[in-house]
């Protein structure tokens, strides 16, 4: 401190900045300033002023980050610029760590909301872990960096996308339907920067590569790729498949009168080691919910609402979304009521929450089905044109987005600190963020 | 943000690449090569890492990243090619040295041209996966120099060549070695193996065999452990000095193999300098560098002590079953705990302590100390002697120190109620006659005794200690109530409780009536203060001091039994008695009798009265007189009984069929009580139960459970099961 040979004199673009190697030090070894500083380049003691043929405006921006740790941009400078001298600098990630703060479904900003130029209804939008996101529409998925720069759409032949999901911040995984005859569709390994096609799943049955139809899918920690599928002759189950060899390492046949291959949704519940697999209204007529083991190929607790009484309000669910911390699982029906079954009792019914229609408002022109998620102990569910915040114990509801904008929302998706909601009438989504932490 | 701006972003993206200089990517790359070049011949003082840093990252955000990146590689392995030809020239020791010197350039290069690729790194390199600058350097410099055909060979060779001369005494430069094998270490831990590791291991396994085949060929077990040690000492501290910290467990257990597991069995049985003669000649040293060796392979431990045990009980065997050592049963114990402090001082000395070899010798030495039948006898006659005279003058805390060492061998002993048997014995005599030592000692025993065995063990012998206070007060009351007897003899009775001492039947006698009426006396004034008991004289056990004058007026004090005091009482009235006279007016069994005149006739130095004739043994026609010539210095003369110290063989019979006869009523009680709670058992699991129950005590013959059963059954206490025979049944 006061150390005069801490100073460093820059000229960037014209304009002289004064800083220290202190202050500098913050944007760490892996960056322009880092290598600057390499012993192996004599630079002290410096003689003069530092060229930098670099954009000032942004350099200041961007020194001010290295500061502060705060991320400041004036309404002149485009974010695109500032991005590109982040990257010339090594950057990019601080401005990422400044840009928003840890996730707090209570405490959301509407930041961006992206238009694309696909036609028809979004299918689905997958957070991916460093805050960019994909969005499927029809047959082909658009990849968007944390940037909201859309990088090279992704298809798989070109064959409508079922589901889509990021293995990493760089791989993608997409889920299509099969084409007759032609071995297209099934499922890829895409990357996300490139979108090139990296690796494509087979599923073999009896020892023969067959075609098929992926459905939902779900990864776990060991490297385990889930999906529903389907096959030409019947083969309906699960299958699974490894991330690192590609290869397919496992089959769950779908037993008569119940439904896999047709899932709408896959989950993997860590803490009990097992898949959650739910097919609900109205792809079938009934809703099959079960848990597979993989070990030992058992289901080990499952839940139909075949044979129960149509009520007159026809309480369907339409998504369900375990949750392993109260061992129950949650579903939705259309008017957004919140049924809870419990996991340790096989074949319970459905506890609904009394909570219901307290904001009935009037339906959309076109409604969409409920959606749910769960994020570090806070439950989100998607109806219309919004998306209502759940917490505690009793599963208050504690916040609700909303943005009269798009129409209602198809799907939405938490990750990398954001929140993405896709419309379905016009081809847009949102982007939610924490703001960064208060200063004080 | 919106869609406008994003169809603007593809134009001008695209636009960028019509611009461009068709020559700009060459001359860009020029710029850079040539910096490279400048950067490996460490002329780079004059290079601005922020232009050369522009320009790499221009070139990438031009879509030339291939371009750059192939071109990086391109002149890198020149520039490496160039290096290993210099390298490959370097003469004999200048290789390494040259080796080391330009790996240390290209690591700094490498560095350097990192500083200047570093947007290329983080954005052409990440999306295409291929590998980073810095893993490529170093795999660059791995293909081309290290696995240089040239250079491969003939670096393991020096390295090795070097380690071998450090084995065999000279003085290398470690700090060059360090350096080499950490650019092994850099390049991947799969280079360090394959390249070096591997065939060190090789290299180290083969001289190793050859050299502990010279050593045992040509050195006692001793010296080859030492040997040994020095090597592994050595070897732990190459790797210190210069191998990767990982290959310590690797070459240690090849010296380990080489040096200690082929050879552990000849080293062990080596003739003259084997684990046997290292035991027998206290060589603590070595026993614990064989003990710290062997620890290290498999089995090693294992094999010293089994060859430890089966020594211990040889010798043991030997120590305990010779007749010779038998003969005195102090010394027979004193030398079992010789052999137990020797063991316990090589175990904690020389073994660390290993619970399992005290394990080992603590079986052992069960194992033989009750391969001889008398060792309780003579554990109790040793602990006799010492608490008779042996422990005087010794401090309390080594008194503390013998009797627990006499604790643990008492441990070892199965039949633990026979040494009850014959400590109870002992007790009674050293109490009666007033010889023990020190009452803190006897009762510090009895504690132990009590905290090993149980309450039940030793209540009889704090009976007998209780009845000897008692005694002391009464005859305090007896002359109290008494004044007139302080002139004449004095009596002094102790009153032992039936049961809790060792019983002998009451041998009668005719006491000389001066002592006879004052035995009335006591009685009568006993039964007093006591109603309703039984009081019987035991005469066998008394002892009497007597005063004698003899032929010249000599006076002395002798210190004789009650048999004999009843004898010489006779002298008083007449010279000259024959056998049967004596036998007549003492009434005195004829064995003992026998035994008390030849203690007072025969032995020599102690002769109060002669005998006719003169022999040893005692005839029924012999006459006696008083010895007028009897002459002692002392004033008081102890006349000792005739009695062997040890058992006589039916004495031993006799004791044997009283323990016998001890066990049965604990054997039944034990399969009462066993049958209480489990009702029905079959034969087996009874005696199994029997015998461990009964384990503190003795060891339980199973055909004496089966009889005891037997009795059982036929008293109704049990019956056997009508289908299945072998099950017994409680009948409650």
């Amino acid at each position: 401190m006061g150390n005069s040979k801490d100073r460093i004199k820059f000229n960037v673009g014209g304009r002289i900045f004064e800083t220290t190697s202190t202050t500098l030090a913050n944007a760490g070894h892996d960056s322009f300033f880092g290598a600057l500083f390499d012993d192996d380049w004599n630079l002290s003691p410096p003689k003069e002023d530092l060229f930098i043929d670099r954009n000032p405006d942004c350099f200041a921006v961007l020194l001010d980050l290295l500061r502060t740790g705060d991320l400041n941009v004036p309404a002149n400078i485009p974010e695109r610029l500032l991005h590109r001298e982040a990257s010339f600098y090594g950057l990019l990630h601080h401005v990422r760590t400044a840009k928003w703060g840890p996730f707090d479904g209570n405490r959301l900003r509407l930041s961006d909301s992206v238009k694309g130029i696909a036609p028809g209804d979004g299918t689905a939008v997958r957070a991916g872990p460093d805050g960019g996101c994909c969005v499927a529409h029809g047959s082909v998925v658009h990849v968007f960096d944390w940037m909201l720069e859309e990088h090279c759409p992704i298809n798989l032949d070109y064959q409508r996308v079922n589901d889509v999901g990021w293995i990493d911040s760089d791989n993608i995984v997409l889920s299509a339907c099969e084409k007759l005859g032609r071995g297209d569709g099934g499922m890829g390994l895409f990357s996300s920067s490139t979108g090139d096609l990296r690796y494509k799943f087979q599923v073999c049955h009896e020892n023969q590569v067959k075609s098929y139809t992926a459905g939902a899918l779900s990864f776990n920690q060991d490297y385990k790729i889930f999906s529903s599928c389907k096959g030409r002759s019947n083969e309906y189950g699960v299958g699974v498949w490894d991330q690192i060899t590609g290869k397919q390492t496992d089959f769950f046949y779908e037993s008569p009168g119940w439904s896999l291959g047709d899932a709408d949704k896959l989950q993997w519940l860590n803490g009990m080691n097992c898949l959650l697999v739910a097919t609900l209204f109205p792809r079938k007529d009934n809703c099959y919910i079960s848990l597979l083991d993989f070990r030992d190929k058992n289901m080990v607790w499952s839940w139909s609402d075949i044979g129960s009484p149509m009520a007159i309000d026809e309480k369907r669910v339409r998504d369900a979304i375990a949750m392993e911390d109260s061992n129950s699982i949650c579903v939705v029906n259309e008017f957004e009521d919140l049924g809870f079954i419990d996991l340790r009792m096989y074949g319970g019914s459905v506890r609904w929450s009394s909570r219901s229609r307290l904001m009935k408002s009037k339906m959309p022109d076109e409604p969409c089905y409920p959606k749910l998620a769960l994020h570090e102990g806070q439950l989100f569910s998607s109806m219309n044109d919004s998306i209502s915040v759940f917490c505690g114990p009793d599963w208050v509801l504690t916040s609700r987005l909303r943005r009269s904008y798009g129409g209602s929302i198809c799907d939405f998706s938490i990750g990398g600190d954001r929140l993405f909601a896709l419309h379905s009438e016009e081809n847009v989504f949102d982007v939610w963020e924490t703001p960064p932490s208060p200063i004080i | 943000m919106s869609n406008q701006k994003k169809r603007n972003f593809q134009i001008e993206a695209f636009k960028h690449r019509v611009v461009v200089d068709p020559k700009y990517a060459d001359k860009t790359w020029q710029i850079l090569e040539r910096a490279i070049h400048q950067i490996y011949n460490q002329d780079a003082s004059g290079l601005s890492f922020e232009e050369l840093y522009r320009n790499a990252y221009n070139m990438v955000l031009h879509k030339f990243g291939e371009k750059l990146y192939t071109g990086f590689i391109a002149t890198m392995t020149g520039h490496l090619k160039e290096k290993a030809r210099l390298i490959e020239a370097a003469q004999g020791g200048a290789f390494l040295e040259e080796l080391n010197k330009k790996w240390n350039e290209h690591n700094k290069a490498l560095e350097m041209i990192r500083d200047i690729l570093m947007y290329m790194d983080r954005t052409y390199i990440e999306s295409t996966k291929k590998p980073h600058v810095h893993p490529m350097g170093l795999s660059l410099w791995r293909d081309n120099v290290v696995h240089s055909p040239r250079i491969h060979t003939r670096l393991l060779n020096t390295l090795l060549d070097l380690v071998y001369k450090e084995r065999t005494g000279e003085v290398i430069d470690r700090g060059l070695v360090r350096n080499v094998t950490k650019m092994f270490m850099d390049l991947g831990e799969s280079v360090y193996q394959d390249d070096f590791e591997k065939p060190f291991l090789e290299a180290s396994s083969e001289f190793y065999k050859v050299e502990s085949q010279e050593f045992i060929e040509s050195c006692d077990c001793g010296d080859y452990l030492k040997k040994a040690e020095k090597r592994l000492t050595e070897e732990i501290d190459r790797v210190g000095h210069y191998l990767d910290a990982k290959s310590e467990d690797k070459i240690t257990s090849v010296v380990e193999r080489e040096m200690i597991a082929n050879h552990m069995q000849r080293l062990v049985h080596m003739e003259n300098s084997g684990l046997v003669n290292m035991l027998l000649n206290d060589k603590y040293e070595d026993l614990g560098r064989m003990y710290s060796l062997f620890r290290r392979v498999t089995n090693g431990l294992a094999t010293v002590r089994d060859v430890m045990t089966s020594h211990l009980r040889e010798m043991g065997k030997q120590l305990v079953t010779d007749p010779e050592k038998s003969k005195d049963p102090v010394e027979f114990v004193q030398r079992l705990l010789d052999e137990r402090d020797k063991y316990d001082k090589i175990i904690s000395t020389a073994f660390g302590n290993d619970k399992t070899f005290q394990n080992a010798s603590n079986s052992s030495f069960e194992y033989f100390i009750n391969l001889n039948t008398r060792s309780p006898e003579f554990i109790s006659l040793f602990v006799d002697d010492k608490l008779r005279k042996g422990l005087k003058g010794i401090a309390d805390v080594d008194v503390e120190v013998i009797l627990d060492k006499v604790m643990m061998l008492f441990r070892y002993l199965q039949e633990k109620d026979v040494f009850e048997k014959y400590y109870k014995q002992h007790l009674a005599k050293r109490l009666l006659s007033g010889k023990t030592v020190s009452d803190d000692a006897e009762k510090s025993l009895i504690v132990k005794l009590k905290t090993e065995c149980g309450y039940q063990f030793t209540s009889k012998l704090e009976g007998m200690f209780t009845d000897m206070k008692t005694s002391e007060d009464t005859m305090r009351g007896f002359y109290g109530s008494h004044p007139e007897l302080s002139e004449g003899p004095t009596l002094t009775v102790q009153i032992l409780t039936t049961g809790s001492w060792p019983t002998q039947p009451a041998v009668p006698c005719n006491l000389p009536a001066e002592v006879s009426v004052l035995c009335e006396k006591f009685r009568s004034y006993y039964l007093g203060t006591h109603t309703g008991r039984r009081l019987s004289w035991q005469t066998n056990m008394g002892t009497a001091d007597i005063k004698a004058v003899f032929g010249k007026g000599q006076k002395h004090e002798l210190n004789v039994s009650t048999f004999q005091m009843c004898v010489l009482m006779l002298f008083n009235n007449s010279d000259r008695l024959s056998y049967k006279e004596i036998e007549q007016a003492t009434e005195i069994p004829a064995p003992e009798l026998r035994r008390c005149l030849q203690s007072l006739a025969c032995v020599k130095g102690k002769n109060v009265i002669k005998k006719e004739p003169m022999s040893k043994d005692i005839g029924e026609d012999d006459l006696f007189v008083v010895n007028d010539k009897f002459t002692s210095k002392f004033y008081k003369v102890k006349i000792g009984t005739v009695v062997a110290q040890k058992e006589t063989e039916p004495e031993k019979q006799e004791t044997r069929q009283r323990v016998e006869e001890d066990r049965k009523p604990q054997i039944e009680a034990a399969i009462v009580r066993i049958m209480k709670s489990r009702k029905i058992l079959d034969h087996n699991n009874i005696i199994a139960e029997v015998t461990k129950q009964l384990q503190p005590r003795f060891l339980a013959n199973p055909t004496e459970i089966k009889k005891r059963i037997e009795s059982l059954i036929e008293r109704d206490f049990l019956e056997r099961d009508n289908t299945d025979r072998k099950l017994y049944r409680y009948l409650a």
